[in-house]
């Protein structure tokens, strides 16, 4: 018996992705892990998109894919280059060493 | 195929966009090709093109509302004040940035051209009315701030904000867009006209994924706007951002970001229970007016209590939000305890009109008043005392009034007007909220929001008791002098006391009918 | 249901297999009194390996990768749009227009800026 694959198949697994991604970024302690997580969350966030965009068969969902895709890319670019100027002042990449300010 | 038609009339509120995105990327092509020593004409331009921004928006604030764009955007008066206050707000950055940098020898192009973009994230923030526009203007707004608080790469602290501020704003603009996508899942639409007309039978069908989405939606806004207990990133990335980048980000991505959670809420909550949307935001409001202020209590650093007050000022903001969904709650006659509404003194239609008026007149107080604050400290800043840590101590400031009266006589305006006492524009602002928040029904809450106030005046006024009375240190700092920054804090002294005295035709300006598209 | 029973199973053995595999070699295994230093290095097809595998890469990579990527990314929205621009006609080339010369001005400020110079 063959089943096909349903949205809601997608949806779970998106759903999961977007919670290891929110689950890194809150304990993972390595700046480029943390990053890398935000990437999952909105790639997972892409696949939602594209699942609902299949069930409606629709191409709003795939259309926001682009948008999220190019939005990420930018974003990326920025967020790397802020990481690698916390390595070339504190030298390493370890979020609980990167605590200057007091409360 | 649908081909779009688009007339000018449709572009008309994009046209400040455009100017600041012009002169953005004019400046970022002079910094290449222009090979000139002195780089003030660099802030004179971002600082023109802001004006003319600004004044576009202005112009647009008396056109009807309308949707325009194929209903990607609105053209209202809320969001064209909005790209005007934002304007406002990016000239006097500017102006301030322009006698920071020259001061740390960084002046740079790119500087006011990520200025100008964050300015043009803002306005578009503003007036976006389709979840994906919505998603990229957040997006071009939040970079251009990432890449200005790193900016200065001289020590430790910019790049940790920096990077504190892109984990928790990538994070946030993540849940946004989850939300976002899972509305699209319910509803089958972007667009936030459509999404509304679809909400009911979508809530109806599946209320599981319409909560869980309107839920990120509000964590993601949350987190923009520093809301309790979303606000923890706020004291480090203000402290650590350079401070006329501090200044933009307390006025202007926090009003964008709160019009935008305004206007994506009033066509999200159709369909709904109205006590569930009151309620969570009169909590927000709660949690964020006690807690920015209890807070801001015990910092000795000026720059950090100012960023705890960027987050109390935020609560009596959304104590305008919570107010606008109190009459929807009446009409219904559900009861919620504490936070009760009561019935209204006006109509419905009154009340909204007033909140209006208070929450654009507030957002307008909060710009040129936080402003001239952060001006003043920037102006304090030794670029040496950077790497010890105690550039913002209230020390820092004693003895200001005998050293440097004007300055003294400045910053304790605007304290004045952060604390909310007359005849100030701080004042004015809380009064408006506040008795919109009162007409509305929300007694409990309004009374919270003064006595959380007072418990503000105590620790603006110890600034201001520190510069005139107490004796100035030895080695007390003189403070940095560029024209440009003059002119800000002249200006914005100006506005803090102009506007509290004679606010005048602006306020009825804000009080139009109308403001609002579809509320 | 019924159907993922043969996938646990095959899952179950696959795993086992392995297991088992490690587990035999243990007990099996002769223990080297002292260990030579040759046998804790990567086996590379019998070379001795150079250097460290986390070597740190040249910044310049970082940028032009970076570079590269935004504008790669970019040109992702030219497949629709060229698929699409004869029903679409003059606004959809205007359009185009507009945004291929912003992303001109932004790599002319790449390549005055040096991000694109390999020096």
């Amino acid at each position: 018996m063959i089943q096909t694959i349903s949205t809601s198949h997608y949806l779970i697994l998106a759903a999961a992705l977007f919670c290891l991604g929110m689950l890194g970024v809150l304990i993972r302690r390595n700046a480029l892990v943390v990053f890398m997580c935000i990437e999952l969350m909105l790639n997972a966030t892409n696949l939602t998109f594209l699942a609902f965009a299949r069930e409606r068969g629709d191409d709003l969902g795939h259309l926001s894919a682009f948008f999220i895709i190019a939005v990420a890319a930018a974003e990326a670019a920025v967020g790397l280059a802020i990481v690698i100027s916390v390595f070339r002042a504190r030298g390493t990449v370890n979020i609980e060493e990167i605590q200057s300010m007091k409360h | 195929m649908i081909i779009p038609h688009f007339t000018l009339n449709d572009f008309l509120p994009v046209m400040p966009v455009g100017v600041l995105m012009a002169a953005a990327i004019v400046l970022m092509l002079s910094e290449v090709f222009l090979t000139s020593t002195t780089r003030t004409y660099q802030a004179i331009i971002a600082a023109l093109a802001s004006i003319v921004a600004g004044g576009i928006a202005v112009n647009n604030a008396f056109e009807p509302a309308r949707l325009v764009l194929q209903g990607y955007a609105v053209l209202d008066p809320f969001s064209s004040w909005t790209t005007a206050m934002v304007c406002l707000g990016t000239f006097l950055a500017v102006l301030l940035s322009a006698g920071f940098l020259k001061h740390r020898n960084a002046e740079r192009g790119e500087f006011y051209a990520l200025m100008l973009f964050a300015a043009a994230g803002m306005s578009l923030l503003s007036l976006s009315a389709e979840f994906i526009t919505l998603f990229i203007n957040l997006e071009v707004l939040s970079v251009a701030t990432y890449a200005l608080t790193a900016f200065l790469r001289r020590g430790p602290r910019p790049s940790e904000a920096g990077f504190k501020y892109f984990i928790l704003g990538a994070f946030a603009a993540a849940l946004l867009l989850y939300g976002a996508a899972l509305i699209y899942g319910a509803t089958g639409a972007t667009k936030l006209v459509e999404v509304s007309a679809a909400l009911p039978a979508a809530f109806a069908k599946s209320p599981a994924l319409v909560y869980a989405g309107l839920g990120l939606v509000l964590a993601g806004f949350a987190f923009k706007v520093a809301a309790v207990p979303f606000h923890m990133w706020t004291p480090d990335v203000y402290e650590g951002a350079p401070t006329p980048v501090t200044a933009l980000m307390s006025a202007g991505v926090k009003a964008a970001a709160f019009v935008a959670m305004v206007r994506t809420f009033l066509f999200l909550v159709k369909g709904i229970d109205p006590v569930i949307p009151f309620t969570v935001f009169s909590l927000l409001a709660l949690l964020t007016m006690v807690g920015g202020n209890l807070l801001a209590l015990p910092q000795r650093n000026v720059k950090r209590m100012l960023a705890y007050s960027s987050i109390a000022h935020a609560g009596y903001m959304l104590l305008g939000v919570a107010a606008l969904f109190a009459p929807k709650l009446v009409e219904a006659g559900a009861k919620v305890g504490v936070l009760t509404a009561t019935p209204l003194t006006g109509t419905a239609q009154d009340v909204s009109v007033a909140v209006y008026k208070g929450l654009l007149f507030y957002i307008l107080g909060y710009t040129v008043t936080s402003l001239g604050a952060f001006g003043t400290i920037s102006a304090l800043e030794r670029r040496e005392d950077e790497t010890r840590g105690n550039t913002w101590d209230l020390e820092r400031f004693a003895g200001l009034a005998q050293r440097k009266p004007g300055w003294a006589a400045a910053m304790a305006l605007f304290m004045l007007s952060l604390g909310g006492v007359p005849p100030t524009v701080g004042f004015l602002g809380k009064l408006f909220l506040f008795s919109a928040a009162v007409d509305a029904g929300l007694l409990g809450l309004a009374i919270v929001g003064v006595l959380s106030s007072v418990i503000g005046v105590y620790f603006y006024l110890r600034v201001v008791v520190y510069m005139f009375m107490r004796p100035a240190p030895i080695d007390a700092p003189a403070p940095f002098r560029h024209w440009t920054t003059e002119l800000a804090l002249v200006t914005s002294a100006v506005l803090v006391v102009g506007l509290g005295i004679l606010p005048g035709t602006i306020t009825e300006w804000f009080s139009r009918v109308g403001m609002v598209f579809g509320h | 249901m019924q159907s993922w029973i043969p996938i646990l199973v095959y899952l179950a053995i696959a795993s086992s297999v392995g297991f088992l595999m490690l587990g035999a070699s243990r007990v099996l295994r002769v223990r080297a009194k002292d260990v030579p230093p040759t046998r804790e290095l990567t086996y590379e097809s019998g070379e001795e390996p150079v250097g460290n595998a986390w070597i740190r890469f040249h910044p310049r990579y970082y940028v032009v990768a970076l570079v590269f990527i935004l504008f790669d990314v970019e040109t992702a929205f030219l497949v629709p749009w060229a698929l699409n621009v004869r029903a679409l006609g003059r606004f959809a080339i205007v359009e185009m227009i507009v945004f291929v010369v912003i992303l001109l001005l932004g790599w002319v400020y790449a390549l005055r800026k040096g991000a694109l110079k390999w020096q």
